[in-house]
């Protein structure tokens, strides 16, 4: 109540501004009289999902609720953490945001986001893949409902294998060295792997037995200073140096789809979705594009991945509760996912799902490393770490010269210190 | 000798402060194909208006723009009326507190910006000011206002208080002499220290993202300037031509208005 | 935010001594004299309100939750509990703080010192140059200054950018091997340079065109005087320009260093404050700790700390500048 009088002033201020120059504050199109239909506001990234799915979305649900609208905003993954923040804080929040799956567990404990633990059977939770569905999952309660998942694969340019005498895809580490040495030569890049591309080094690191964190007892560990975690950068630094990506920069700067579209690169490491990126980069590359799993250190067993995707979430600020569930539930439900899967060639959010991408080339590769899929240490502080770019940062030193063992040791401090904050 | 030496200076100058803009310009009218080549070229040879096309049809440019024209035109509106009573009062006036208000003003100068994000989002939530434009025009107001007052005292400094004087003798009151002899002549000091309010104004990130959540029609342009540099993952073209056209309107104000701003710091430096 | 109370004890009489200059005539009489003394009151009232409200409020509240524990949860939910000094002392207590206080200093410093240098150079230069040399630095300096920060941000990004930048590919044409796809942003001190040289490159037209509109005040006749006498070019700068600048000088350093202090959208944009700290200055330091990390507490207690200290660096300017204010009618 204290603050009830600098807020009243400051309201007369404003009035005082107003009438000075004539522009009144932008009212909100407010939903007024039964007849006008309740809008709700949705958060989706940037790049989570093509137009056309977006689309048809928002046609089938608006078909399907006479009453409701859907304002679809598009957020950017730059500084989404702050803005979630706010959002969440808010009297007046978005009704349903999608989160990556590595930040929903720092969302979920916060307060502001609804329990929908007694919706989880109406939603199929039973077989919804644990890479989504744990995270969401505070004490026993679930707050992130599983949306959709994608690891990454290998995309390459057809033309450029075959020109080097390459017929078949690596099948182990060795192997993918060897060929793409052999690739990277005259004006051709052997591989486009920008320096900061952490998620595929999580993989070697996972590889080779290590870890980005360990937890002992109730304590975390930054664990980039062990031997395994030194062998996954040393592999890391050998496999980027065959091509030109950039050592201090991540997929996103350029973007690595824009750089592929230029037809002088042979490898790239995406989720399969980044296909259609390049395509639509170089329509050119039409039909030459092949994929395969990341290569894992002996034939028999493909390397480890990162399952990577992301939950939904209704803020406990959203002032249309049930209809925001409703589109949650139509976003989790089969025909949405199903499409999603094929336009957008992720992983469905529940394994009765997945059949949908049976014969699809990408999505068989993306399956097939999925099998060795693994998740980021599971910590209500782990997006702090990501916040922080430490992983990046470390990378970079090391690429451009730096000891693995000493910056490990840095990095680790730095992640052990994060971790370990209470909240 | 020395002249040569002293020119050779003005150009080193001269280069060092237009190239980075004109590179800025260059790299907008360049195709995107000769951005990625490995030998840049220091003119666009083939130019092209592909970058300012895709600038100008991103979702909502022109919407943006408007909201940040209105919402810094507004708040240096607000500034210049409030800071001009203020800053005669300062200028023209004895009264106890005096010094104190001065000392206040420069103390204001000093504020943490950035840090006072966080209270500034709990007080417009509690006040449910958030989603409103109105609410970050009275924020760039706050921020503006202290340089504002400092600048305009020093105007209203150099206008001798004899004309004043003369109206009051005429038997003009003290209102109707501040409107007919110094608001004349303050005229062009108002414009030129509307500038720094204006840049300040138009540049703001920060709050214009953490006050406008929801209301996606609310953002202002360096938000929308942001997501072409730092999230499209740098389509490098499309975001000079960007952060061309944001330039542009703060470059037209200040060609018009440069000289009048100096010579106001003079005038508020010299005459204290 | 802090007011009077640091008055110094020479406050005293220009404040009671009778109102001169344009003050109230002798002739009026005393109801109207008591009415014309509240005139200044309400005339700096809706300034005193706004920074009551915007800016002394926030302040306030930003104090209070320097004092409690106030996480995302308590943003989100509400009922922070009062923990007094304790996130003053977690600040003050580690090492990481103080380190950062030393690069502000650094980074104030070097900025500073480059800007006013830079600064009074130009602004000497310009007299001497011929009338079209003259222009045209000056519309440069002008373009320079008109640059708003994001947009100069993005520019110094695409320059240092590398494997396509401009800056590299111009050093390996210079002869310099090493620079091929230097990687500037990766290198601590290499950001640092970048950052201060954006900052420098931004803020040299201000001082530099500010101190050239003093100069061209300078009457000819005391250059005339003084080179009569027989001094240099040096000691006509020591002895007729700066003392009589010296006001100039002091009101533009003392700009400059909040500036440059308080200085943080340049540095989020460019380097978030990294790589590995280096460019983390104290409002950096204060919002990676808030917004990142979500610890809106200790997030404020460097707040107010970096208030303290700048306040502290400013002091003997706010002194100076208080007691000229009372000499002056």
């Amino acid at each position: 109540m204290r603050y009830r009088l600098p807020a009243t002033a400051a309201a007369l201020t404003l009035g005082l501004a107003a009438g000075l120059t004539g522009c009144g504050s932008t009212s909100q199109p407010q939903a007024s009289g039964s007849a006008s239909p309740t809008t709700l506001t949705v958060w989706f990234m940037r790049d989570s999902l093509s137009d056309g799915v977006v689309d048809r979305f928002r046609t089938d649900f608006q078909t399907a609720h006479p009453g409701v609208r859907l304002d679809i905003q598009i957020q950017e993954w730059d500084g989404i953490g702050q803005k979630v923040t706010s959002a969440l804080a808010s009297k007046d929040a978005p009704d349903v945001i999608e989160v990556g799956n590595t930040q929903v567990a720092e969302y979920a404990s916060s307060g502001g986001v609804r329990d929908l633990t007694d919706k989880v059977a109406d939603l199929g939770g039973s077989d919804w893949l644990p890479g989504l569905a744990e995270p969401g999952k505070i004490d026993g309660h679930q707050y992130g409902i599983p949306w959709y998942a994608a690891n990454r694969v290998v995309i390459y340019n057809k033309d450029l294998f075959a020109k080097a005498g390459i017929d078949a895809p690596p099948k182990t580490r060795d192997e993918w060295i060897e060929d793409t040495a052999k690739l990277d030569k005259g004006g051709v890049q052997g591989i486009y792997l920008p320096g900061q591309n952490w998620y595929t080094l999580a993989g070697f690191v996972w590889d080779e037995g290590g870890d980005l964190a360990v937890k002992e007892g109730d304590r975390w560990r930054g664990a980039l200073d062990t031997p395994q975690a030194v062998a996954g950068i040393e592999f890391y630094r050998r496999l980027q140096a065959l091509g030109k990506g950039p050592k201090d920069s991540d997929e996103a700067k350029p973007p690595q789809a824009d750089v592929f579209g230029k037809g002088d690169v042979a490898q790239l490491i995406s989720a399969p979705g980044g296909a259609a990126a390049i395509e639509k980069a170089n329509p050119a590359l039409k039909g030459k594009l092949g994929f395969f799993p990341i290569p894992g250190k002996t034939a028999d067993r493909p390397g480890a991945v990162f399952t990577g995707g992301s939950d939904l979430i209704i803020p406990e600020a959203s002032r249309h509760p049930d209809e925001a569930y409703e589109v949650v539930k139509a976003l989790a439900g089969e025909k949405f996912q199903t499409d999603m899967a094929k336009e957008m060639s992720y992983v469905p959010n529940r394994t009765s799902f997945a059949s949908v991408l049976s014969g699809n080339e990408a999505t068989a590769a993306m399956a097939a490393g999925a099998a060795n899929g693994h998740a980021t240490p599971n910590s209500a502080n782990w997006a702090a770490v990501e916040a922080k770019n430490v992983i990046k940062e470390y990378m970079t030193t090391v690429l451009t010269g730096g000891d693995p063992a000493t910056e490990g040791k840095a990095a680790s401090d730095v992640i052990t210190a994060i971790l370990n904050t209470k909240s | 000798m020395r002249r040569v030496t002293l020119n050779l200076a003005a150009l080193a100058v001269l280069v060092v402060s237009v190239f980075p803009v004109y590179w800025m310009a260059a790299t907008a009218f360049t195709p995107t194909v000769d951005i990625l080549s490995e030998t840049p070229s220091l003119w666009p040879a083939r130019p092209t208006l592909d970058h300012f096309a895709t600038a100008v049809r991103a979702a909502g440019f022109w919407a943006f723009w408007r909201n940040s024209l209105t919402v810094t035109v507004s708040a240096v509106l607000l500034a210049l009326a409030v800071a001009l009573l203020a800053a005669f009062a300062v200028a023209r006036m004895r009264w106890r507190g005096r010094r104190g208000f001065i000392l206040m003003v420069f103390v204001a100068q000093t504020a943490p910006w950035s840090a006072l994000l966080v209270p500034v989002y709990i007080i417009a939530r509690d006040a449910d000011m958030l989603d409103r434009l109105s609410t970050l025009t009275l924020v760039y107001f706050v921020t503006t206002l202290p340089f504002t007052i400092v600048t305009l005292r020093g105007f209203i400094a150099a206008i001798p208080p004899e004309l004043e004087e003369a109206a009051l003798m005429d038997g003009c009151g003290r209102a109707a002499a501040f409107r007919r002899v110094v608001l004349p002549l303050l005229a062009p000091g108002l414009m030129s220290t509307s500038l720094f309010g204006f840049i300040t104004a138009w540049n703001e990130f920060a709050f214009a993202n953490a006050l406008i959540i929801k209301d996606q029609g609310d953002r202002t342009l360096p938000i929308w300037l942001s997501t072409f540099s730092n999230v499209f993952g740098t389509d490098w073209g499309a975001t000079m031509a960007a952060a061309t056209l944001f330039m542009l309107p703060v470059l037209l104000v200040f060609l018009v208005l440069q000289r009048r701003v100096t010579s106001g710091m003079i005038a508020g430096a010299v005459k204290g | 935010m802090v007011s009077t109370e640091s008055r110094p004890a020479g406050a005293r009489e220009r404040l009671a001594a009778p109102p001169r200059a344009a003050g109230p005539r002798p002739r009026r009489t005393a109801a109207r004299r008591a009415a014309g003394a509240l005139w200044p009151y309400l005339l700096v009232a809706p300034a005193v309100a706004g920074f009551a409200c915007l800016l002394v409020y926030p302040f306030a509240r930003s104090l209070v939750i320097s004092v409690q524990h106030f996480r995302l949860g308590e943003l989100i939910r509400g009922g922070a509990e009062f923990v007094g000094l304790a996130n003053y002392a977690e600040v003050l207590g580690g090492p990481e703080f103080w380190s950062v206080v030393r690069r502000t200093f650094v980074w104030t410093a070097v900025n500073v010192a480059l800007i006013m240098l830079i600064g009074t150079g130009v602004a000497l230069m310009l007299p001497h140059l011929g009338r079209r040399m003259r222009l045209a630095v000056m519309s440069g300096m002008v373009l320079t200054w008109a640059t708003p920060v994001l947009a100069a941000t993005t520019i110094f990004q695409w320059l240092f950018q590398s494997r396509l930048g401009v800056v590299n590919w111009l050093l390996v044409r210079l002869g310099l091997g090493s620079f091929e796809d230097y990687t500037w942003f990766a290198d601590g001190t290499a950001t640092f340079a970048i950052l201060v040289a954006l900052v420098v490159w931004q803020s040299v037209p201000f001082a530099a065109l500010t101190l050239y509109a003093g100069l061209t005040t300078i009457p000819a006749e005391l250059y005339e005087a003084a080179r009569i006498d027989g001094a240099s070019a040096r000691q006509v700068f020591a002895r007729v320009t700066f003392p009589i600048l010296r006001p100039l000088f002091g009101l533009i350093t003392s700009l400059e260093i909040i500036w440059v202090f308080t200085c943080f959208a340049q540095i989020w944009a460019i380097s978030r404050g990294g790589p590995d700290d280096a460019t983390t200055t104290l409002p950096v330091h204060a919002f990676l700790i808030a917004q990142s990390l979500h610890k809106y507490d200790l997030g404020s207690a460097v707040s107010t700390l970096t208030v303290l200290i700048l306040l502290a660096v400013l002091v003997v300017h706010l002194r100076r500048m208080f007691r000229h204010e009372g000499e002056q009618a």
